[in-house]
């Protein structure tokens, strides 16, 4: 019997992938996962690394962002585990072919790497939304939406928040606060090296 | 905040076209609500149409609404007005609905280059990518100095991984505009991601060309765009290093001191990670190979 893997998503991460899709609603954004193995099979997503914003078919500065991310998670110990992506338009929920490109490369490091697309119908409703992808059977480039039941994020699903709370906390950071206008990713740190898009504290909440 | 400060704000994001959508609408609800805009003469017409846009993007189409009200009422059969009037049905409407309003206009005024961008943007919505390709080609055919139509060109054949295509459509735009360092580091970059890392390397050495001077070279880290173009030049030059053989599809030659170039990029990366607050510089040292 195959093991069904499972995936945690740290509060920090959850926060993270929202305010850069948050930062930029009209531009698809994406960005890395990091964490370590869970158990036998699947990962704990302790943090999320955001890339690009400006274009994100091109793969020069994605390579260089991939490695440079990579780098730093190793330096914590932690490795990439995933990727992450929305986009532009509220609807498309697909996981567009950079980001089975790179996903796939990514399993070539970690067996058990993820894909998650946000979802953009379920931004403001509170709940987990993160659609996650996984090869197709028998298939290390093509991508599908996890669809076995049960739906992800709910109960007994694989899929799991470390706190329940994130999305509706989120919401509140954005609408309330503003946080998300201070979060920086790879493409505003490679036209200014003092924006910190490995780790972004100035828009993590130090309580947590 | 003062309204003078505020409408300073506005007319600003304006001149530099920001799309700082919640920011314009926050601040622009306040000079609506005070009734300022009929102190601004000419000039509130530009802010209401900034407003109704700021507006549709943050999901307020009630404003959006109150806005083009006092447009259309005002120029009943301007085109800019059609314009934004379309973009506020594609917020509510299906991509059907707000194609046929548009092809109705088109029929009137075919002259209208913004109409027809409109039309554009809304068919590559429906994920019709042929039909765009096809009705952008012809709108280019016509306005051919439409820089946002080659932009959108180039995107779309990028996406496609029909990188020749979109290398074609990004140099048009490097003849209309030779002075913009943004367009020869995206064409850069295209040419990276179709693997001609020649032609690459020296489209990110024009980009350095253009944006640093010599004295800051000598002197200063690199900064903005610069940045970037160095960590390009840093990675195709290794890449070909690594592998001499390269072929170039556009047969541009590899320059031959290219281990100079290499070296020089490092220098330069370094450099730019020199000073106060910056941070990473752990993870970048080890990407350059200066552990």
């Amino acid at each position: 019997m195959t093991l069904t893997p499972t995936y945690s998503v740290s509060h920090q991460a959850y926060l993270k992938i929202f305010f850069h899709a948050a930062k930029h609603p009209h531009k698809p954004v994406n960005g890395v996962l990091v964490g370590k193995p869970s158990g036998e099979s699947g990962a704990v997503i302790v943090d999320a690394i955001p890339l690009l914003h400006n274009w994100t078919s091109l793969s020069p500065m994605m390579e260089i962002g991939l490695d440079l991310a990579g780098g730093h998670a190793a330096e914590q110990g932690l490795i990439l585990v995933g990727y992450y992506q929305a986009c532009d338009r509220l609807d498309d929920r697909a996981l567009a072919p950079v980001g089975e490109r790179v996903a796939s490369k990514l399993r070539e490091g970690f067996k058990d790497a993820i894909a998650f697309v946000l979802d953009g119908e379920r931004l403001d409703t509170g709940e987990a939304a993160l659609i996650p992808f996984l090869p197709a059977p028998g298939s290390t480039t093509v991508w599908n939406r996890v669809s076995a039941p049960p739906e992800p994020f709910t109960a007994g699903s694989s899929f799991r928040l470390s706190s329940e709370h994130s999305p509706k906390v989120a919401i509140g950071f954005v609408r309330d606060e503003r946080l998300h206008q201070k979060f920086g990713d790879f493409d505003d740190h490679l036209e200014d090296v003092t924006i910190d898009w490995l780790q972004n504290k100035a828009c993590m909440p130090s309580a947590e | 905040m003062s309204l003078a400060t505020a409408l300073s704000t506005l007319a600003n994001y304006r001149s530099h076209n920001s799309r700082a959508s919640q920011d314009v609408f926050d601040k622009g609800s306040v000079v609506l609500k005070s009734g300022a805009t009929k102190k601004l003469g000419d000039a509130s017409w530009d802010f209401l149409e900034q407003l109704a846009l700021a507006s549709i993007d943050v999901g307020r189409l009630d404003v959006a609404d109150e806005c083009i009200h006092l447009l259309v009422t005002k120029f009943p059969e301007s085109p800019r007005v059609d314009v934004l009037s379309g973009i506020r049905m594609e917020a509510s409407e299906t991509p059907d609905v707000a194609l046929a309003y548009y092809d109705q206009l088109i029929e009137v005024d075919p002259s209208s280059g913004a109409l027809w961008k409109r039309r554009i943007a809304v068919l590559r919505r429906m994920g019709k990518i042929e039909k765009t390709v096809e009705e952008l080609n012809q709108f280019l055919d016509t306005f051919y100095n439409d820089v946002e139509g080659w932009l959108e060109l180039a995107d779309i054949h990028a996406t496609c991984y029909q990188y020749t295509a979109s290398l074609q459509a990004l140099s048009h735009l490097l003849l209309l505009n030779p002075q913009n360092p943004f367009y020869f580091l995206k064409f850069a970059e295209t040419a990276y991601t179709s693997g001609d890392l020649p032609l690459a390397l020296k489209m990110f050495l024009v980009v350095v060309d253009m944006s640093e001077r010599e004295d800051e070279l000598v002197k200063g880290p690199p900064r903005g765009i610069a940045i970037r173009a160095w960590f390009g030049i840093k990675q195709c030059s290794r890449r070909l290093l690594a592998n001499p053989n390269h072929q170039s599809a556009s047969h541009t030659a590899t320059p031959k001191h290219l281990n100079l170039i290499e070296e020089l990029s490092t220098e330069r990366i370094l450099a730019a990670y020199s000073g106060k607050g910056v941070l990473g510089l752990p993870a970048v040292r080890q990407w350059l190979g200066r552990v």
